[in-house]
C-alpha cells in the first residue's frame, strides 16, 4: 500500500469486509479528518467574504449597520458558503460498473465514495441525495437533511444489471436539482467527453457545483492481458476477438488520451475531475480530492 | 569422443518439434471469454490476424523444444563412440583370426573390394603384441597366414587374396578358427568373419563351439537388391541324323532377384563357334529354359558354352560342358576252335540288347585273334578257350594292362589243372561234377563289388534259380577277390586287378553246357551287363563338374576305353595310366603313375587331360562350372548366423559385446550413460515449461475474474 504522509490510508479490500456503509463511511471520514492539519468545512463556513451594496429584495437581516453607521450606506454581509447546503450523488449503477479485477467492483468503491462524501456533508449539516441510474434514472432521492440513512440504502441496494448511458439520465436528473447543489458524479465514463460535457454543462449552468469521480478498475488502466481471446462488453453482450498482447499498448494509449480528454474538457467548463483506482485506498482518493478542492477555494 | 545413436530411428520423434513452433505461432483463442467493462476502445483498434501467427513467448517455446529434443535424445540413445584401437589398448595382447570369404559369390558388384577393406581395418587395429591369422575359406578354409603381428605381409597377403571359384561353407572356416583359438595363449580371442554370408553356406546343425571367452564378429559386405542372372544348367538330348549323332542343347537359366531380365541374349558357343543365340525373358524370382539348335557331336571332348546376361555376377551367367560321340562298347569274344558259334549265342544275344551303353560285339576262334583284332575294343571275352598264342597273349596282357577287360569263362577247353596265367585271379583246377540232385547253386555273392550291387535288393534276382552241373575249381591268389561261391565253396566269380584293366574269371562257360537254366534264367542278362561294363571301367559320361571335384586318372582313362584306343597298337606300347592336367588359368599337373593321385577342379572352365602315350589325339577335357548354390545370394542376418554358430545371443557369455568386443557390459552401460543425463535435462526443462505456462495463464486469469454483483 501506498503512503501519503499525513494520513493513514485503509485498504479497500478491508473496507470491503465492512458491510455497514455508515460504520465504513465513518471510519474512513473520521480518520480522515483526524490526519488533516485544518478542516476544510467545506459548506458550512461562517466566514466573512466581502460587503456588497445592498440591493431590493435583500434581506434587511444580512444588512451590516455598523457599516451603515460608518458610511451611511446600506451593504450587505456576504459570507464563504451558505450553510445547509445540498449534497447531490449522481451514481452510476450500468453493469460495467459491476467490473471488478481484483477484490473490489467499480460498483463497491463508487458506494464507498458516495457514503463517505454523503457523511462528510452529513457531518456539515449539509442536505444530501442520491440519483442512481444506468440507461435510466433507477432511483431518485431527493436533497434532506434526513436523508442520510436513506442514502446508505440506496446504495445498499445497488445492482449493476443493466447497461447504462450517461447522457439522457443526466439530462433528465439536471431539472430536479432547483437549488444550487454540490453534484458528485461517479461514474466510469464509458461516453464520448463531448457528449459527457454537454450532458453535465446544464449543471454548471445551473449553478451547480459539479465534481466527476472517474472510478475505474486496475484492469482497465493496465491492461494486463496477453492471451488472445474473446472480450465481451459487459453491458452489450457483443464479444470481439482480441490479441490482448499486441492490443495493450493501443489500449493503454486508447485510455489515457480517453482520461486527458476527460479532465481538460472538465477543467474547461470547471468542472472538478478525480480519477478514481478501485485498487488505491479510498481515503486517499478523498485526500487527495478535498486537498485539491481546498487549493481551488482559495485561490477564488 | 563423437556421439552416435543406438536407436537412430527415434530421432525421427524431432519433427514433434514443429508442434511447439505452430502452437505459438497459431496462438489459439481461450476458450474462456474475458468480460471487459466496456469494449469501446478495444472495437477502434484494428484487428490484425497475421499478429496471431507471431510467437509471443520465446522462452516457452525455447522450454518445449528443449524438452522435446532431449527425451528424443534420450530415446535415440547416444552412445559415445571409441575407437576400436582405443578400445584395444586398454586390455590385454588379442589373438584374431580373420576369416575371409573368397567364394564365387564374393565376386559380386563391389563385395570383395569391401570385404578386403573389412580385413585390412581389422590388421590396422592391432598392436604391437596383437597377433592375428589370416584364414581364406570357401567350401574349405586354408591358413593364408599364420599367427603374426606383422601387419604388413598381413596387408600384402589380403591384397593378393583372389575371389575363386569354389562355394561357400562357413562350417570349415569356423573350425579352423575354433582349433586357432584353441591353441592361441594370448588372453583374449576374437574371431572376425567376413563374408557375405550366403544362407547356402550354413547348415544349422554343424557344431561348432568357440573356446570360452572367445568372441566372433561378423562382418557383413551384402547389400540389398541383388539382382544376379545364371545358367543354372544345361541338359542335352542326342539324335542320330544322316549317319551323325547330333545333340541338342538346352539351358536352364534363374533369375534370383528382384528385377527382371527382358530379352537377353543367351548364346551357345561350341570349340569357340557360335552355334546359335536366342532372346530370353526372365521373371524375378524365376526360372526359364532355352534350347538352341543341335550341332553335330564330331569329336570327342568338345568344349560348350552356353552364356546369358551381364550382372553383377559375370561367373554364372556362363555353363561349361564337353561333349563326346555316343559310342558302343566294342566287345571280342574269343571262342574255342571248332566250336560252334551256337555256344555264344547266349553271349552275344544278351549284350545284342544293350543301350546303355550300347554293345558292339565279334565273336573269333582263337586261332584267328591278332592284334588287329584286339586294336580298338574295349573288353574281350575269352568263352572256354585253349591258351591263346603267345603273341596273342602278350598282346592281351598288354591290353589289360592299359585299362582293357578282360572275362574268362572257364570250361572243357581250358587247359587242366595247373594252367596258369597272369591274366587269372587265381590258378585253374580240374572241373567238379555237381550232377547229384539239383546241381551246384550259388551259395555267396559280394554284394558290395559294383558288378553284384544292383542285385543286392530283395526281388532283385533270384540267383537260386541257377543250377550248375559242372564248373571249374579255381585257386585264387593273395590279392584276387572273390566276388561269388557256389553252395559247396567252390569260386564261382573273382577277380583281378592288372594295371590299369581289370579280370574277371567265371568258373562255367557261358552258355548252356553245363548249366541248363543259367544263360536261361533272368539275371543272366544284367549280369553279364554289369561285367561288361565293369570290365569296360564304363562310366556314363560327365559332361560338366563342379568346382572342388576331384579328378583322378580314371576318368581320362575310362574314356579312353570308352573311345577304344587302349588296344591302340601304335601307341599302347608307350601309354602309362599318367596324365598332364592344364587348368583353365594354365596351371599343369601330373597325375596318375608318377604323379599326384587326383587334381581338386578348383577352376571354372575347360580342364584339358592329355594321357601319356595319346600322341596326337584330343585330349580329354573335363567342364567345370560354379556351384549352383553360389549363385544364391540371399544372406544370412549376421548377428543371428554368430547367435547360432556360437549359441549364444549379440552378447557373448563372457560379457563382451560383439560389436565392440572389448567392452564388458558395464563398460558399454557406462558408454550409453548420457541418455540418464538428457532425460533429466527433459524432465526439468518439462518442469520450467509448466511453471512459466502457469505463470502466463496466471496473467491471463486476470481477465477470468468473474463479474460480481455489488
Amino acid at each position: 500500500m501506498s503512503t501519503t504522509p499525513g494520513a493513514r490510508f485503509i485498504d479497500p479490500k478491508v473496507l470491503g469486509r465492512i458491510r455497514n456503509l455508515e460504520l465504513l463511511a465513518k471510519t474512513v471520514v473520521e480518520g480522515f479528518i483526524n490526519g488533516l492539519h485544518r478542516a476544510p468545512y467545506f459548506g458550512a463556513s461562517i466566514d466573512f467574504a466581502e460587503h456588497r451594496g445592498y440591493v431590493p429584495g435583500d434581506d434587511i437581516r444580512r444588512v451590516d449597520w455598523k457599516v451603515y453607521a460608518r458610511t451611511d450606506r446600506y451593504f450587505v454581509k456576504q459570507y464563504e458558503a451558505d450553510t445547509n447546503a445540498n449534497f447531490a450523488v449522481l451514481f452510476d449503477v450500468s453493469k460495467s460498473m459491476a467490473f471488478a479485477s481484483q477484490g473490489v467492483s467499480k460498483l463497491e468503491y463508487g458506494s464507498y465514495v458516495a457514503a463517505c462524501l454523503a457523511y462528510l456533508s452529513h457531518l456539515q449539516r449539509d442536505r444530501v441525495g442520491i440519483t442512481t441510474f444506468d440507461e435510466d434514472v433507477v432511483a431518485y432521492v431527493p436533497s434532506s437533511a434526513k436523508h442520510f440513512h436513506v442514502l446508505l440504502h440506496t446504495l445498499h441496494q445497488a445492482r449493476a444489471e443493466r447497461p447504462g448511458r450517461l447522457s439522457v439520465p443526466l439530462g433528465r436528473m439536471a431539472e430536479h436539482f432547483k437549488r444550487r447543489s454540490i453534484v458528485a458524479l461517479i461514474s466510469d465514463l464509458y461516453e464520448d467527453p463531448d457528449d459527457l460535457i454537454q450532458a453535465l454543462t446544464p449543471y454548471r449552468f445551473m449553478g451547480h457545483d459539479v465534481v466527476v469521480f472517474h472510478v475505474l478498475d486496475p484492469a482497465e488502466i493496465d491492461f494486463p492481458y496477453r492471451d488472445a481471446s474473446r472480450f465481451q462488453d459487459l453491458e452489450s453482450g457483443e464479444e470481439i476477438p482480441v490479441i490482448a498482447d499486441s492490443f495493450a499498448d493501443e489500449y493503454r494509449k486508447l485510455m489515457r488520451a480517453h482520461i486527458e480528454a476527460l479532465t481538460t474538457k472538465c477543467a474547461e467548463v470547471r468542472i472538478d475531475y478525480v480519477l478514481l483506482n478501485t485498487a488505491k485506498p479510498l481515503d486517499e482518493a478523498l485526500f487527495l480530492y478535498l486537498g485539491n478542492r481546498e487549493r481551488l477555494m482559495r485561490v477564488r | 569422443m563423437p556421439f552416435t545413436f543406438l536407436a537412430p530411428a527415434f530421432l525421427a520423434g524431432l519433427a514433434a518439434l514443429v508442434v511447439p513452433v505452430l502452437i505459438h505461432l497459431i496462438q489459439r483463442e481461450r476458450k474462456e471469454v474475458v468480460a471487459f467493462p466496456s469494449l469501446m476502445f478495444l472495437r477502434r483498434i484494428p484487428y490484425q490476424s497475421v499478429e496471431r501467427r507471431r510467437i509471443h513467448n520465446w522462452l516457452l517455446l525455447a522450454l518445449r523444444a528443449a524438452a522435446i529434443t532431449c527425451l528424443v535424445a534420450a530415446f535415440s540413445r547416444p552412445f559415445l563412440k571409441e575407437s576400436v584401437a582405443a578400445a584395444a589398448a586398454r586390455s590385454g595382447a588379442r589373438e584374431v583370426v580373420i576369416l575371409l570369404d573368397v567364394s564365387a559369390s564374393m565376386g559380386y558388384g563391389d563385395h570383395w573390394a569391401h570385404a578386403t577393406d573389412a580385413a585390412h581395418k581389422v590388421v590396422a587395429t592391432l598392436g604391437a603384441e596383437d597377433r592375428c591369422t589370416l584364414v581364406l575359406f570357401s567350401r574349405n578354409a586354408e591358413e593364408n597366414v599364420r599367427a603374426t603381428s606383422d601387419r604388413g605381409r598381413l596387408d600384402a597377403a589380403i591384397a593378393a587374396a583372389k575371389v575363386g571359384s569354389d562355394g561357400t561353407r562357413f562350417a570349415p572356416a569356423l573350425r579352423l578358427a575354433q582349433s586357432l583359438l584353441s591353441r592361441a595363449s594370448l588372453p583374449r580371442k576374437e574371431a572376425v568373419l567376413i563374408s557375405d554370408f550366403q544362407k547356402t553356406g550354413w547348415e544349422r546343425h554343424e557344431d561348432i563351439h568357440l573356446p570360452e571367452g572367445a568372441t566372433m564378429t561378423p562382418v557383413s559386405v551384402a547389400t540389398d537388391g541383388l539382382s544376379d542372372l545364371s545358367v543354372s544348367s544345361v541338359t542335352f538330348t542326342r539324335d542320330t541324323f544322316s549317319g551323325e549323332e547330333r545333340v541338342k542343347v538346352t539351358a536352364g537359366l534363374t533369375n534370383r532377384g528382384l528385377t527382371p531380365y527382358t530379352n537377353v541374349a543367351a548364346t551357345l558357343e561350341v570349340d569357340g563357334r557360335r552355334i546359335d543365340s536366342r532372346p530370353i525373358t526372365v521373371a524375378p524370382n524365376a526360372s526359364e529354359s532355352v534350347t538352341f539348335l543341335p550341332f553335330t557331336v564330331s569329336e570327342t571332348s568338345m568344349r560348350g558354352v552356353v552364356r546369358a546376361g551381364t550382372d553383377a555376377l559375370p561367373s554364372d551367367n556362363a555353363y561349361y560342358f564337353s561333349l563326346s560321340p555316343s559310342r558302343p562298347l566294342s566287345v571280342l569274344i574269343v571262342q574255342a576252335d571248332g566250336t560252334d558259334t551256337a555256344s555264344s549265342v547266349y553271349l552275344t544275344t544278351a549284350l545284342g540288347v544293350g543301350s546303355a551303353p550300347p554293345f558292339k560285339t565279334d565273336v573269333v576262334p582263337v586261332s584267328r585273334v591278332t592284334p588287329s583284332t584286339i586294336e580298338h575294343r574295349t573288353v574281350v571275352v575269352l568263352h572256354d578257350v585253349t591258351p591263346l598264342p603267345s603273341a596273342a597273349d602278350d598282346l592281351l596282357k598288354r591290353f589289360v594292362e592299359q585299362g582293357g577287360g578282360l572275362l574268362v569263362a572257364l570250361g572243357d577247353h581250358t587247359p587242366w589243372a595247373g594252367g596258369q596265367s597272369p591274366l587269372l585271379p587265381g590258378a585253374i583246377g580240374p572241373p567238379v561234377d555237381r550232377t547229384s540232385g539239383v546241381g551246384g547253386m550259388l551259395g555267396f555273392l559280394d554284394y558290395s563289388h559294383h558288378v553284384l550291387e544292383l542285385f543286392k535288393d530283395p526281388r532283385s534276382g533270384n540267383f537260386a534259380d541257377a543250377h550248375f552241373l559242372r564248373y571249374r575249381t579255381l585257386t585264387p591268389g593273395p590279392t584276387d577277390r572273390v566276388l561269388a561261391r557256389f553252395d559247396d565253396g567252390g569260386v564261382a566269380m573273382a577277380e583281378r586287378h592288372v594295371g590299369s584293366g581289370r579280370v574277371i574269371a567265371w568258373t562255367s562257360p557261358l552258355d548252356d553246357s553245363w548249366s541248363v537254366d543259367f544263360p536261361k534264367a533272368k539275371l543272366f542278362l544284367p549280369l553279364v551287363h554289369e561285367m561288361v561294363t565293369y570290365l569296360a571301367q564304363y562310366t556314363e559320361p560327365t559332361t560338366s563338374y563342379t568346382v572342388g571335384h576331384l579328378l583322378d586318372v580314371s576318368v581320362p582313362m575310362a574314356a579312353i576305353v570308352r573311345e577304344g584306343t587302349a588296344g591302340d597298337t601304335q601307341s599302347a606300347a608307350a601309354r602309362k595310366a599318367t596324365g598332364l592336367v592344364v587348368s583353365p588359368s594354365g596351371q599343369q599337373t601330373t597325375i596318375g603313375e608318377g604323379g599326384a593321385p587326383s587334381v581338386e577342379l578348383a577352376e571354372q572352365g575347360f580342364y584339358t587331360v592329355r594321357m601319356q602315350g595319346t600322341g596326337g589325339e584330343r585330349p580329354f577335357v573335363a567342364a567345370v562350372n560354379l556351384d549352383p548354390a553360389e549363385s544364391d545370394l540371399a544372406p544370412l542376418e549376421p548377428t543371428s548366423f554368430v547367435a547360432s554358430v556360437t549359441g549364444q545371443a549379440a552378447v557373448t557369455a563372457a560379457g563382451q559385446s560383439l560389436e565392440h568386443p572389448d567392452l564388458t557390459l558395464e563398460d558399454v552401460e557406462r558408454k550409453q550413460y548420457v541418455w540418464w543425463f538428457l532425460l533429466v535435462a527433459g524432465a526439468l526443462a518439462l518442469l520450467g515449461e509448466a511453471v512459466l505456462a502457469n505463470r502466463v495463464s496466471g496473467r491471463f486469469g486476470i481477465g477470468l475474474m468473474q463479474v460480481r454483483r455489488g
